[in-house]
């Protein structure tokens, strides 16, 4: 199905739960406005979902908003979102009875910053971006140029395990299956995995000095729930609230550790970054090693116990021994 | 004097870098509840022990070196120069700290700040003095201030409450305010115990029992922002108007000069326009920002 | 008129002059981010790429992280010390005019009654040489509160874009005394007519609009107004990059950090978006986040301009541009109801 007609079957579907008081809320998303911008749209109103939309910028996890509102939500979910939600209902953090799961198949998300290097323009400075199938066509000053989708989008994008929501109400849209070369979202990982310890170190160090604490890495993340970070806490006080570069990497650490089980890849932490932080470097290898050594992927089984949150009997005796 | 007048902004300013803190040096602790210390201290540098004034009303920003800064009221008169004193209940990490060090500790001061009580509005007036808890720390300061001229102010109402009889602080003036004549001091208590002769009951409440007279009488309220908020009403009924309510507010101040910007209610700095308000200035605001 | 120009291919010339006197900061990707950062000497290649910077060039007055002194204990109790003044005298080149007019607003807070020796020290220590702009981001609304991409409020000396030159115009004396290098000539009249072409050029290009006519008295009206704040506060994350990468946020923090026996108190910069900035012990009057939100709008568009007369917002744009769910400040203000 073409974009325009599920997002129309998406305002339908939206609309309609709103106006049977099937739900409270519809957390979708509308045009943002910026170019290739969208912008989360949450509203109780049915006037609204008529500025819903589908597109390739549909960059957010919204399913982060979905602890702080009361009431049955109606939720847009990509595949890595509904994940999210998976996970957050295993957690305990929202009944499945409390949303409305409106599916999105997703072929993976326009990652601008990559576009704006292969440009060497700023994203505003463009006059179109589309996808067609495998490709992705710029148009700058009148001018298209064709870009392969290893190029221009984002790395969880390439490396993404579930395009096609697996627990939904509505599906909108044909299912996609997930690309046969995730080897291409794992390009900034291998790099790093090869340098020394000390030039990691060293990597490191540079990408955390320009952190300037804004949490927004936290802020963005669904898994990040926590009504009270161990950043805030004074008492004992675990990190000072002064942004030098190694308490953020304890920072950044300790979010991984915290996260752990509950990441599914989909790459907001790093997006949500002002300063260009390439953090989905650290989750992604925390998501690696969740699923080496537990065989655990965060939101693909419903039926799955939180991993982070119960233990077998058999477990105990290794845990403390 | 119009009560715009009330919270003028002090001309007076210490030289140099303000967020250099002086010596000061703990003399006495005073164990005034289970959560609550005062602390008697003097600076250091003899020149400013002799130098240093500030008024009723105005606090300061203290500092366990390592640990780092606080915004006290000043407890003590400004009346009584032999030392100055605060009172700190223990609930976070600085006031912790200040509870652990003992006599001959040093910590960091710096101050005064805040714009005081406005004595010259008050002279003259009857003045009823309402406190909840620790929120008696900065009207102390006020009211032995007042005791000390006491001939420049007419009747004294004094209602304090605490949760219970161990959270009554400075039960030592409490006793002197109670034998003075001149004073009608009304304690109570949430809930009392076996010892416990007195009142119960909530602070706003007491007031409305005891009912003071507005006329030509000035209310000064202190105490946690729940009672505050519940105070002025009772006040209003009882025909106090806005610029006869006074309170010091409390907030999360870290420069205590007006720049770092948290204790803001709408466009007024606690710390610097503030901690002492009448009603009037604040009543836009206090509803949903405090 | 006594301006004079620079041929562009011979720029390099100016900061190579001013760095005998000054530390010269230029825009730079150096750290990862487009920051101010120190010129490496070489060549002014920023001027091929550069728009604006992430962070702001409040971040060279109001740093990040600051030590504001160091203390230790010896057998006579506590000693504080300050840091050493630094001497060599500070030079920004290429600061836009929406950031410069960022700091005259911030002058305000930090001048008014304490003075903060910080801030002010390198104030005073440093010469602000703008570039015009000529290329506006889609975020960019500088025209509409009064600033233009050319405005010289705040600099002391201004390059404008004229072709193949750029004009240069001294603002104050301490922008005269950046003039004495050799290859500048003099801007002919027909030089001052394409400065101008370029500015009203370069407006035009500025194409979000708000209106801020009453927008101090709206706010005021509306400020209990809770379902507008929630409405517009919905999708707002709390994070801080809305302030920490504002040019006119300020707010700060005042930790202290203990290595073995010597301690530093630093202050850093904080964000009234966070809960924990006016988290007391046993209260808090923001935890809600509508009240943060209406309190940060509210702080730049009425209390600013109650307290100081100006809007503390310069239209740069970033916070738009930056916010990781396209939060965006003109469709707030525009949105404010009228209270009527």
């Amino acid at each position: 199905m073409i974009n325009s007609a599920r997002q129309q079957r998406l305002i339908d579907e939206a609309k309609a739960l709103l106006k049977q008081g099937k739900v409270r809320w519809i957390i979708g998303f509308e045009a943002g406005s910026l170019k290739f911008t969208t912008t989360p749209l949450i509203t109780a109103d049915a006037g609204d979902t008529s500025r819903l939309v589908i597109n390739s910028f549909i960059v957010n996890n919204l399913s982060n908003f979905l602890p702080e509102l009361e009431g049955r939500i109606g939720i847009v979910a990509k595949g890595c979102d509904s994940r999210s939600i998976v996970s957050l209902i295993q957690d305990s953090k929202v009944r499945r009875e409390d949303v409305v799961i409106l599916a999105v198949p997703c072929s993976g998300l326009i990652d601008l910053a990559k576009v704006e290097q292969l440009i060497g323009k700023d994203r505003d400075e463009i006059d179109a971006i589309s996808r067609k199938d495998d490709k992705v066509i710029v148009t700058l000053a009148g001018a298209k140029r064709e870009f392969s989708i290893s190029e221009a989008l984002y790395d969880n994008c390439l490396a993404c395990e579930l395009p096609t929501p697996q627990e939904y109400d509505i599906l909108l849209g044909e299912p996609i299956l997930p690309s046969n070369e995730p080897a291409a979202g794992q390009k900034k990982l291998d790099e790093l995995k090869k340098m020394s310890p000390e030039a990691r170190w060293q990597f490191w160090k540079k990408e955390l000095e320009r952190c300037i604490r804004c949490y927004a890495c936290r802020n963005a993340c669904p898994a990040c729930y926590c009504q009270r970070c161990f950043v805030e806490e004074t008492e004992p006080q675990w990190l000072l609230p002064i942004p030098h570069w190694q308490d953020n990497l304890m920072f950044q650490i300790t979010m991984d550790i915290h996260v752990a089980g509950r990441c599914t890849d989909c790459g907001e932490c790093q997006r949500a970054c002002p300063v260009n932080i390439p953090l989905r470097s650290l989750t992604k290898e925390m998501y690696d090693i969740v699923a080496d050594l537990f065989h655990f992927k965060a939101g693909m089984d419903k039926e799955a116990l939180p991993l982070m949150t119960h233990y077998e009997q058999e477990e105990a005796e290794d845990l403390i021994g | 004097m119009t009560v715009t007048d009330i919270s003028r902004r002090k001309k007076f300013f210490a030289q140099g870098n303000a967020y250099v803190p002086h010596i000061v040096v703990i003399e006495k602790i005073i164990e005034e509840t289970p959560d609550t210390r005062t602390f008697h201290f003097s600076f250091k540098d003899e020149k400013l022990r002799k130098d240093f004034i500030f008024e009723s009303g105005q606090f300061a920003e203290y500092s366990v070196f390592g640990v780092g800064e606080a915004p006290f009221t000043i407890s003590s008169s400004p009346t009584r120069r032999s030392h100055l004193e605060c009172t700190i209940k223990r609930v976070g990490r600085v006031t912790n700290a200040l509870h652990r060090l003992g006599v001959g500790a040093e910590i960091g001061f710096r101050g005064p700040y805040g714009n005081g009580f406005p004595l010259d509005y008050l002279q003259g007036k009857n003045l009823v003095f309402i406190a909840g808890g620790i929120g008696m720390a900065p009207l102390r300061s006020l009211i032995w201030s007042v005791i000390d001229n006491r001939d420049s102010y007419q009747k004294i109402d004094i209602i304090y409450g605490a949760r219970s009889p161990a959270d009554l602080c400075f039960r030592y003036d409490l006793d002197l305010w109670g034998r003075d004549k001149t004073i009608n001091l009304v304690t109570t208590v949430d809930k009392g115990d076996e010892g416990w002769s007195g009142r119960e009951g909530f602070v706003p409440q007491v007031v409305e029992q005891v009912a003071p007279s507005a006329s030509d009488a000035v209310a000064i309220v202190g105490g946690p922002p729940v009672m505050i908020r519940l105070t002025f009403p009772v006040l209003k009924n009882l025909g106090f108007a806005p610029e006869q309510m006074l309170t010091t507010l409390e907030k999360r101040i870290k420069c205590g000069i007006g720049k770092c910007g948290r204790c803001n209610i709408g466009n007024i700095y606690v710390c610097r326009d503030g901690p002492v308000f009448s009603y009037a200035q604040i009543k836009q605001f206090i509803s949903s920002e405090y | 008129m006594a301006d004079k120009k620079i041929n562009k291919r011979d720029i390099a010339k100016l900061p190579n002059e001013w760095c005998r006197e000054f530390s010269v900061l230029v825009p730079s990707r150096e750290s990862g981010t487009v920051a101010m950062t120190r010129w490496d000497g070489k060549d002014i290649g920023f001027l091929d790429w550069y728009r604006n910077t992430v962070v702001p060039p409040r971040d060279s007055f109001l740093p990040l992280i600051e030590e504001m002194f160091s203390f230790y204990k010896d057998k006579d109790g506590y000693n504080i010390e300050l840091p050493p003044p630094k001497e060599q005298k500070q030079l920004i080149f290429g600061i836009r005019p929406c950031d410069a007019r960022a700091l005259a607003i911030l002058d305000m807070t930090f001048n008014d009654g304490y003075q903060d020796p910080y801030y002010l020290g390198r104030r005073q220590n440093t010469v602000l040489v703008g570039i015009g702009c000529t290329k506006a981001y889609d975020s960019c609304f500088c025209t509409s509160l009064g600033n233009s991409p050319t405005d010289t409020t705040g600099v002391d000396l201004m390059l404008t874009d004229i072709g193949e030159d750029f004009l240069v115009e001294a603002i104050t004396d301490a922008g005269k005394e950046l003039l004495t290098t050799s290859s500048l000539s003099k801007a002919t009249e027909a030089d001052q007519a394409r400065a101008k072409v370029s500015e009203e050029t370069a407006r035009q290009k500025v194409t979000r609009n708000i209106d801020i006519r009453d927008i101090a008295q709206k706010l005021r009206a509306s400020f209990e107004d809770q379902d507008f704040w929630q409405k517009v506060a919905a999708k707002c994350i709390s994070c801080g990059i809305c302030t920490l990468l504002c040019p006119t946020c300020y707010c700060f923090d005042i930790n202290d950090e203990m290595s073995k026996a010597q301690g530093v108190r630093c202050r850093s910069l904080d964000s009234c978006s966070f809960p924990i900035y006016t988290r007391m012990p046993m209260e808090n009057p923001r935890t809600e986040k509508w009240r943060r939100v209406r309190n940060k709008v509210c702080h730049k568009y009425e209390f600013y301009p109650m307290l100081f007369d100006a809007i503390a917002c310069t239209g740069c744009g970033r916070c738009i541009r930056l916010c990781p769910v396209n939060w965006d400040i003109i469709q707030i203000i525009e949105s404010v109801p009228t209270g009527a």
